[in-house]
């Protein structure tokens, strides 16, 4: 069984995130990058199906750049030592939107053949939720978003999926090959430890320029721009209050709460 | 934030990650896991473990023994991560290094038989060498391994030697040849002493407890040998070669050392910021606007990026497998820099945290003891300038 995991290059979740002050973009000094949480979770599980199906393989996919300050062989590497057999990184600089994004996926899909491809449900960084939705409908095959727990049939040939959705949970089956996106509660994704590291020197980490796709007939074009980013408000001063009353006072005639 | 160092590699980035993650449980119990640490005097043994699945015991090891060899750079990477998140245990250097000892010096089958377990958590190490009358000058140790058929016999004591409660096994430096078979072969003084790895509940050793401060999570002991045998294949390396053995172990706890104290000043230049940067006393600006609290930690902050270059560049030539003078310049540079900064580091945070920096619970003050030890032990910075007036600049030795 062959399955595609994919990883986005993305600040940690931790770094406190500053805007560009002409808003088009963050500024990326000294921010610490991370794979994606919920692509770590994808790739967390491809392991676990790995371990479960004799015979399988992990490839991790990734588009982006190869050399500082937007090196994402960094995560791949990170990806490999947590134990995927492979990595395959699609060379670009320019920022893609999932439309593009997916489109790629989709190219790799036809050259790589998985029976699976896990994503995160959505990256951190742009909160798109849609590379995984476009991908299925590009491919033309069954997807089943915001996974809470991955089965696969006996013979492998289908999976089950519980979705946590809106007031409860909802069980899809169907045929592989498909896509599956993981949700937060999917797993604990392991880290890598030495010895992984050390095992990720000698696995093959593929670099294709996207010019490789282009000629292919992949369409790097968009249909959206950005326009500018701009942070939240800065958070009001809290207050402290003297009593449960005035608590309540203050809730109904300031906070209109209540 | 874990900033930036010259020359650091993906890999080893991928080791602070790597330490970091395993540190999250730790850190979501952190007062539970302090409080285990004050009252029982030990780190808690998940914690060991932890160090062992993530693979960090066994840097030092083959991966034929379940290690993975990847050295000192990889191990001072976790060390400097792991202080900076404000853990560490005692016991944890102490292994390392002894792992290195047997790996480069041991025997095919002392190897076989220690490494294995060293790398998998099973054996924790603990390191004897220092003794009362001899103190820096190891060679006039006086602690005796005399050998007797199969096994040498030990005669003699060892003094502030830490965790020989908790440790299953002691790496002990012990005289094989009397200063009278030195003087009377006119052999040379460093030719008199050898190294054994001996099981720490060997009939014939008792422990006397010190009351000492500074190390969290380990106890010193006086280790007393009163006819104690350990068998003759414990021994690392070739007998009387003992100081060679030792001299190759030493550099890289420095090293260690060094990381340590890069972390720990990491650590608390964040409680300081963290503490500068909420804390008013004067209208609505906080103290950290002030010069006088944060120039301080500026000048810290700038120290910390020298300390963390030497010291890996310290742990690449260790490495590289550079002379190992030219490795031990380094590894002396490195801990006397990391060392003192560290110390400083602990003096400017107390300062800045004002009365709530002598508080157990904001845990400032405990570094006061923890980073001051470094400048005594394991080697003091009188003798590192020594080594360095000597070695370096070519001056008459001092002493
Ligand atoms: C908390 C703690 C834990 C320890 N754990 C261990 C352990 O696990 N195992 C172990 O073997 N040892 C351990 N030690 C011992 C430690 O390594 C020694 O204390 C250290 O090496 C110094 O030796 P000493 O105490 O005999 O000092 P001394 O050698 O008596 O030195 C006293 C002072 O004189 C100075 N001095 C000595 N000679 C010179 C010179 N030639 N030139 C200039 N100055 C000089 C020293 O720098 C020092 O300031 C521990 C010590 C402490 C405090």
């Amino acid at each position: 069984m062959k399955i595609l995991a994919t990883v986005k290059r993305v600040p940690d979740p931790e770094t406190s995130i500053k805007v560009k002050p002409d808003g088009s973009g963050i500024v990326t000094d000294n921010v610490k990058w991370v794979i994606n949480p919920f692509d770590e979770i994808a790739i967390e599980e491809a392991l676990r199906i790995k371990e479960k199906v004799a015979g399988s393989e992990v490839v991790l996919v990734s588009i982006g750049g190869n050399a500082a300050p937007n090196d994402v062989k960094e995560q791949l590497r990170t990806g490999l030592a947590m134990g995927a057999d492979g990595a395959i990184l699609v060379v670009t600089d320019a920022a893609l939107e999932p439309l593009v994004v997916a489109r790629a996926l989709a190219k790799l899909v036809e050259t790589e053949k998985p029976d699976l491809v896990v994503m995160g449900k959505q990256a951190i960084d742009d909160d798109s939720n849609a590379a995984g939705q476009m991908l299925a409908e590009l491919l033309g095959w069954p997807q089943a978003t915001f996974a809470s727990k991955v089965e696969l049939s006996g013979d492998q040939k289908s999976a089950t999926v519980i979705r946590e959705v809106d007031g409860g949970l909802e069980t899809l089956r169907f045929p592989l090959p498909g896509i599956v996106t993981a949700d937060l509660r999917l797993n604990e994704p392991r880290y890598a430890s030495l010895p992984g590291i050390m095992k990720a020197r000698k696995k093959e980490l593929k670099e294709i320029p996207i010019g490789d796709l282009e000629k292919a007939g992949l369409d790097v074009s968009g249909r959206t721009q950005l326009v500018k980013m701009e942070p939240p408000p800065k958070r009001q001063a809290g207050k402290l209050v003297e009593s449960v009353d005035q608590l309540v006072e203050l809730l109904h005639t300031e906070a209109k709460v209540i | 934030m874990q900033a930036l160092t010259f020359g650091i590699t993906d890999e080893q980035r991928t080791i602070q990650e790597t330490t970091t993650r395993m540190l999250r449980p730790f850190e979501a119990r952190r007062q539970e896991f302090e409080r285990a640490l004050r009252e029982h005097g030990r780190v808690p043994e998940e914690f060991w473990t932890a160090l062992a699945e993530a693979g960090l015991l066994g840097a030092f090891v083959p991966e034929e023994f379940g290690g993975t060899a990847m050295g000192l750079s990889a191990l001072a990477t976790a060390a400097d991560a792991m202080a900076s998140r404000g853990f560490g245990h005692p016991l944890f250097l102490l292994t390392g290094m002894d792992a290195l000892c047997i790996a480069r010096s041991g025997s095919a089958s002392l190897q076989r038989r220690f490494l294995p377990r060293i790398a998998s958590g099973a054996l924790k190490l603990c390191f004897a060498i220092t003794e009362a009358n001899a103190g820096t000058n190891s060679f006039r140790m006086t602690t005796r391994a005399v050998r007797r058929g199969d096994s040498y016999v030990l005669d003699g004591e060892k003094t502030f030697i830490t965790g020989m409660d908790q440790a299953d096994y002691v790496l002990l430096v012990a005289r094989s040849r009397s200063r009278e078979e030195i003087e009377r072969g006119g052999l040379p003084k460093t030719s008199c002493l050898s190294v054994f790895v001996v099981d720490c509940h060997t009939p014939g050793i008792s422990l006397t407890p010190l009351p000492m401060r500074a190390i969290d999570g380990a106890a010193q002991w006086t280790v007393h040998f009163d006819g104690a045998e350990v068998p003759a294949e414990n021994l690392v390396g070739e007998e009387h070669a003992g100081a060679l053995a030792m001299f190759n172990t030493l550099n890289p706890e420095r090293v260690l050392i060094a990381a340590g104290a890069c972390g720990q000043t990491e650590r608390l230049l964040e409680m300081s910021i963290a503490y500068a940067s909420q804390r008013v006393v004067f209208g609505s600006r906080p103290i950290g606007a002030y010069q006088a609290v944060q120039h301080p930690l500026a000048d810290l902050r700038i120290r910390l990026e020298a300390a963390r270059a030497v010291t890996m560049k310290a742990a690449a030539a260790f490495d590289a497998g550079v002379d190992p003078s030219e490795a031990g310049t380094y590894a002396n540079m490195a801990k006397y820099l990391a060392t003192d900064l560290a110390i400083d580091a602990a003096d400017r945070a107390i300062q800045t945290h004002g009365g709530s920096g002598f508080s157990e619970d904001v845990g400032v003050i405990g570094y006061w003891e923890r980073t001051r030890l470094m400048r005594t032990a394991p080697i003091s910075k009188e003798m590192i300038l020594n080594f360095v007036g000597e070695h370096v600049l070519g001056l008459p030795r001092s002493y």
